[in-house]
């Protein structure tokens, strides 16, 4: 996928809200800030384990 | 007794007052009250004033109280609270649009907790919409301004609550966090703020910022008040899934000032980019600490340097999904920003939220190693003091968008990990604004955050200075 599709395909979670040019530009923007974002915090948890929490019922015990 | 010292009392004077029948809580209603109205062309910090139905409350808080049925420290005192929560009966906005006339028919925990302690609600104050920002500037009712100085922010998205406090306006105000919505907002305009650890406060009938990160907090200007107003709103709640099962709390009883052998760690990579000014009023409020028989320790945990990107991904995420039907009806309802934050929020996909999670893993682990070499952590609150209004949403200037030892990772971990933290005045820059300390401790050693702090403002005055509007 080129760059354009995967900008493509982010936008399209914004799931069809008429957004005015100026605030899409503004928003792109800070998606593509948040891609780099997630690359780097990939990098620093790549051997952290992932967290496997389930939310026990209110007052329960073993 | 004159209605300037009726403002000036602490929470814990006000009580003594009311439950000896020295003072009567219509009294204490009508002075605050008044506060309020004479200052809130000028800060903005109310979204609904409960006028009426406060001096009702009163009149019934004395009634009782001279039935003998007295109800504790909150009895028939004047209190504040953000409007995130919901209040049987009285317009609840979120400080948004979409919510600006919605009158909800049950309380929130909180609300229920604060009249069942005889509180006398007397408003509902103002804030970045649903909590999302921290300026308070991102309010459909418009910018709070900080009672310091009006030309600048009170700082969010709790600043109501925050300039409330420091204005005199009730002694005491309870706000929420995300993020830093109390510390931050505490530190800006000189008073204390105070989140407990995760779990201790319901969140049940709060509007959420991001469920994994929210905390109910308080403001006063006094940590013992802090612990007085705490004690009546904690315990366990069904309804939240986050609320933890603890013992009843006894925060004021427990308050102790003997903080000899706490260590204290500073986390000096973090003070580089620090405003001269800050840091000096720091590195004395450390030296009093110091002088008070705490140990402190240079501390160094690299992962932190994560932590704002880490929960603004997660806190981004988490209020996509809260929002999402507003989000597709009511998107030009918003105030344009956190719109814009929210269309932001929802392209973010779930695995990259979960990388996000996995991060968060790594940092609470290093912060957990972290808390075997201290007891508490404690680090200027902001980098700088309260910014103008006319720098916006940017003012804050602690965006971290890098790895990085910015300040703004030191206001973020706390809340992104639910750890206890609480923020102090501990001086004034040169043009006379606040500058605050905070001090974070491990899950759930929130009495010795209160511990420490009390004992910092046993030995400085900081906290009793107060904005010259206040008294004008």
């Amino acid at each position: 996928m080129n760059d354009a599709d995967k900008l493509s395909h982010r936008l399209a979670l914004l799931d069809g809200v008429e957004i005015a040019p100026a605030d899409l530009e503004a928003i792109v923007k800070e998606i593509e800030d948040n891609l780099r974002v997630v690359a780097e915090l990939e990098e620093f948890a790549k051997d952290t384990p992932w967290i496997s929490q389930q939310l026990q019922p209110a007052g329960k015990k073993a | 007794m004159a209605s300037s010292e009726i403002l000036e009392s602490t929470l814990n004077d006000l009580s003594w007052l009311i439950a000896g029948r020295k003072l009567s809580s219509a009294e204490a209603v009508a002075a605050a009250l008044v506060q309020l109205e004479r200052l809130e062309g000028k800060l903005n910090a109310f979204i609904t004033v409960l006028g009426e139905q406060a001096r009702a409350e009163a009149k019934k808080a004395d009634e009782e109280i001279a039935r003998g049925e007295y109800r504790g420290a909150l009895h028939g005192v004047p209190v504040t609270i953000k409007d995130m929560f919901d209040t049987a009966g009285v317009r609840t906005t979120g400080g948004s649009k979409i919510l600006q006339d919605w009158i909800p028919q049950t309380d929130s925990a909180l609300v229920e907790r604060l009249r069942a302690a005889g509180a006398v609600i007397i408003g509902k104050t103002n804030l970045d919409e649903f909590g999302h920002g921290g300026t308070s500037t991102l309010s459909h009712f418009g910018p709070v301004h900080n009672p310091w100085n009006v030309e600048r922010i009170a700082g969010g998205s709790s600043g109501g609550s925050a300039a409330a406090v420091a204005s005199r306006i009730g002694p005491i105000s309870y706000g929420t966090e995300t993020g830093s919505s109390v510390r931050r907002p505490a530190s800006y305009c000189g008073v204390v703020g105070f989140k407990p650890t995760f779990g201790i406060i319901s969140r049940h009938g709060s509007f959420r910022g991001a469920w994994s990160q929210d905390h109910i907090g308080l403001f006063a200007r006094t940590v013992k008040d802090i612990a007085v107003a705490l004690d009546p709103v904690a315990g366990y709640d069904a309804r939240d899934p986050a609320s933890v099962h603890q013992d009843a709390p006894a925060y004021a009883a427990r308050l102790d000032t003997n903080v000899k052998g706490i260590k204290v760690g500073v986390l000096k990579k973090f003070l580089d980019g620090v405003d001269p000014a800050v840091r000096v009023a720091f590195d004395t409020a450390i030296k009093i600490l110091a002088g008070e028989g705490c140990e402190i320790v240079d501390l160094d945990v690299p992962e932190i340097s994560y932590a704002a990107m880490t929960s603004m991904l997660t806190s981004s995420a988490e209020s996509a999904g809260i929002n999402r039907r507003w989000y597709r009806e009511r998107y030009h309802d918003f105030v344009p920003q956190v719109a814009r934050g929210l269309a932001v929020g929802m392209a973010i996909t779930a695995s990259e939220y979960l990388i996000a999670q996995r991060a968060r893993q790594r940092i609470r682990e290093a912060v957990r190693a972290a808390y075997e070499k201290v007891d508490i952590i404690a680090a200027p609150t902001t980098a700088r003091v309260a910014p103008p209004l006319s720098e916006g949403v940017r003012g804050n200037g602690d965006d971290a968008r890098h790895a990085s030892y910015n300040q703004s990772n030191l206001l973020r971990f706390p809340s992104m990990l639910g750890l206890p933290g609480c923020s102090l005045p501990c001086g004034n820059n040169p043009e006379g604004l606040p500058i605050g300390m905070q001090l974070i401790g491990p899950w759930f050693a929130d009495q010795t955050v209160l511990n420490t702090g009390a004992a910092y403002q046993s030995k400085t005055d900081w906290h009793t200075l107060r904005p010259a509007i206040a008294s004008a």
